[in-house]
C-alpha cells in the first residue's frame, strides 16, 4: 500500500494539518469549559449530599467515566436527537461540532466532578466549622475557605486532565469533524504517503502537547501562588502517599488516551 | 424511527460475539505492556545510563501523542518496512498476510508500555528506601530484593493507578476499528447499520462497557482491601 517513504512529504504536510489546529484547539477549549461546569454542577449535590440529585450525579459520572468516549460519540450524535424528537424538539440540523463539543464536555465534566469533589473532601473539615463559627453563609464558606484550599488540589489534576482531552479529540474525525487527525488520514489517502501524514500529525500532537502543558504548568504556577512551596511541589510529592491529598491526585493516574 | 427498547437487548446478544476480540485485545496489550512497562521503570529508577534518557524520551513521545496516533504511524510503517524488505528479498509474500489484530496488539501494546511504565514507577518511587537497603544489607541479590521486597510493595501502592490503567487500555481498544479489527464497537456499528437502529446498538454497546468497568472497579477495590490488610500501621 502507499508509494515509497519520502521524509520531504512530512514537512510538507505539517503546515497543511496546522491549518485545521485552530478547530482541535476550539473542540478542547469548548469541552473544557462545558466540562468545567458540568463537573461543578455534578459535583455540588454529591458534597452537599442533596437526595435524589445526587444519586443522579454519581450515575451520571459513573456511565461517562466507565464507557468508551468513541461510544459516547456516537451514542450522543445518534441518541441525542431521537430522545428529544420524543418531547417535539428537533435537533437534527445542528452542526456536528456542536456534538463533538457537547459529548466531550459531558465525557470531561465526569471526570471533573470526581476531581473537584476528590478535592473538597480532602480540604479539612475544621477549616469549614470554623468559617461557620465565624458567622459565613454556605456559600460563603464554600467560596472563600474550602474552594480556594480546594484548588490547589485540583489543578494539577485538571491540567492532566486537560492534556487527556487533546489528544481524545483526536476521535472526532469518527462524525467527520476535519481536525488535526481527520485532515491527516484524508491527506494520507489523497498523496498515498501514508505514514509521512501521520508521522507530521504525530509531531504536531507531540508539539501541543508540550506547548500546553508548559502553559498549564505556569497557569499552575500563578493560581498557586499563595501555597505554600511544600504544598505546591504536590503533583511529585503525592504519590508518596501518607497525605490526605492522595485519592484526589491519583485519580485518572495511569489511563491512557 | 424511535426507541425500540426489546432491540437494545438483541443488540446486546449480538455484541457478545464480539467480546472476546475486545478482551483479547485489552488482555494482550495490558499484559505486553506491564512487561515492558515495568522494564522501562526499572531503566529509569535505577538511572542506567543512555538508556533512561531513551526510556523517558519514549515516554513522553507516546504520552504526547494519542493513541490513534500510534495505531496509524504502526499500521502505516509496518506494512511499509515490510513490504519494502519482503520486496527486496523477494520472498514472495506481503503485509497483506499479517493479522490485522497483530497491528491493534502491537499499538496498544506500545500505548500501554508508556502509561504502565509510569503507573509502576511511581508505586517503585512510594517504596521507602530503607526497604531496599534492609534487604540488600541481609544479602539479599539484586533480583531477590526486587521481587521479594520491592515489587510487592511498589505494587501494592499502585493498585488504584493500576486499575484506571486497565478501564483505559479496555476503553482504548475500541480504536481497533480503525485497522477493521470488529470488536464490541465495531460490531456495534454493524448491528447499528444493518438494522438502522443506531442509538439502540450503541446504547448495548456502552451497557456492556459500563458493566465490564464497573466488574474492573469492584476487582481493584477489593484487591486494595486485601493488600491493604497488612499494611496498616502500630504494633498490633
Amino acid at each position: 500500500m502507499g508509494l515509497p517513504f519520502d521524509i520531504a512529504y512530512v514537512f510538507t504536510f505539517i503546515p497543511k494539518l496546522a491549518s485545521t489546529l485552530l478547530l482541535t484547539l476550539g473542540i478542547v477549549a469548548g469541552s473544557l469549559g462545558s466540562g468545567l461546569l458540568f463537573g461543578l454542577i455534578a459535583a455540588l449535590p454529591r458534597l452537599y449530599r442533596i437526595p435524589v440529585l445526587e444519586q443522579i450525579a454519581v450515575a451520571y459520572a459513573s456511565f461517562f467515566r466507565g464507557t468508551p468516549i468513541l461510544i459516547q460519540l456516537f451514542l450522543i450524535y445518534y441518541g441525542l436527537p431521537e430522545l428529544l424528537k420524543m418531547v417535539h424538539i428537533d435537533i437534527t440540523r445542528l452542526p456536528v461540532l456542536v456534538f463533538v463539543i457537547l459529548t466531550y464536555g459531558l465525557h470531561t465534566g465526569a471526570f471533573v466532578s470526581e476531581t473537584i469533589r476528590g478535592a473538597i473532601l480532602a480540604v479539612d473539615r475544621g477549616q469549614v466549622e470554623a468559617a461557620y463559627a465565624l458567622g459565613m453563609t454556605g456559600p460563603q464558606a464554600f467560596l472563600r475557605v474550602a474552594a480556594p484550599q480546594a484548588l490547589a488540589i485540583a489543578v494539577p489534576v485538571l491540567a492532566n486532565q486537560t492534556l487527556a482531552l487533546l489528544k481524545e479529540t483526536s476521535l472526532a474525525f469518527t462524525l467527520g469533524v476535519m481536525e488535526l487527525s481527520g485532515k491527516a488520514q484524508s491527506l494520507a489517502r489523497i498523496t498515498q504517503h501514508f505514514l509521512e501524514a501521520y508521522l507530521a500529525l504525530a509531531l504536531i500532537y507531540l508539539a501541543v502537547a508540550f506547548v500546553l502543558e508548559k502553559l498549564l504548568l505556569a497557569l499552575e504556577r500563578r493560581l498557586l501562588r499563595h501555597e505554600r512551596p511544600e504544598e505546591t511541589a504536590g503533583r511529585f510529592r503525592l504519590l508518596k502517599g501518607l497525605t490526605l491529598r492522595r485519592p484526589a491526585s491519583e485519580m485518572r493516574g495511569g489511563a491512557p488516551s | 424511527m424511535s426507541l425500540d427498547p426489546s432491540f437494545v437487548w438483541e443488540a446486546l446478544l449480538k455484541l457478545l460475539e464480539a467480546l472476546p476480540t475486545t478482551l483479547a485485545i485489552t488482555a494482550v496489550s495490558v499484559g505486553c505492556g506491564f512487561l515492558a512497562g515495568t522494564a522501562i521503570a526499572l531503566v529509569r529508577v535505577w538511572r542506567v545510563p543512555v538508556l533512561h534518557r531513551l526510556a523517558s524520551a519514549w515516554v513522553t513521545v507516546i504520552r504526547g501523542t494519542p493513541m490513534l496516533v500510534h495505531l496509524l504511524v504502526i499500521y502505516a510503517g509496518l506494512t511499509l518496512i515490510v513490504d519494502t524488505v519482503t520486496g527486496r528479498l523477494g520472498l514472495g509474500w506481503n503485509s497483506a498476510r499479517i493479522p490485522m489484530i497483530g497491528f491493534a496488539y502491537l499499538s496498544f501494546s506500545v500505548t500501554a508500555s508508556a502509561y504502565c511504565s509510569e503507573v509502576i514507577r511511581s508505586g517503585l518511587l512510594a517504596v521507602d528506601r530503607g526497604q531496599r537497603e534492609a534487604a540488600l544489607s541481609l544479602g539479599m541479590t539484586t533480583m531477590q530484593t526486587l521481587r521479594r521486597i520491592i515489587f510487592p510493595q511498589a505494587l501494592a501502592a499502585s493498585v488504584p493507578n493500576l486499575t484506571n490503567f486497565v478501564i483505559g487500555m479496555l476503553h482504548g481498544s475500541t480504536l481497533a476499528f480503525v485497522v477493521s479489527v470488529v470488536d464490541i464497537n465495531a460490531k456495534a456499528e454493524i448491528v447499528a447499520s444493518t438494522n438502522w437502529k443506531f442509538f439502540e446498538a450503541y446504547l448495548a454497546a456502552a451497557i456492556l462497557f459500563w458493566g465490564m468497568t464497573i466488574l474492573l472497579e469492584r476487582a481493584g477495590g477489593a484487591i486494595e482491601r486485601r493488600i491493604s490488610r497488612y499494611r496498616k500501621g502500630g504494633v498490633a
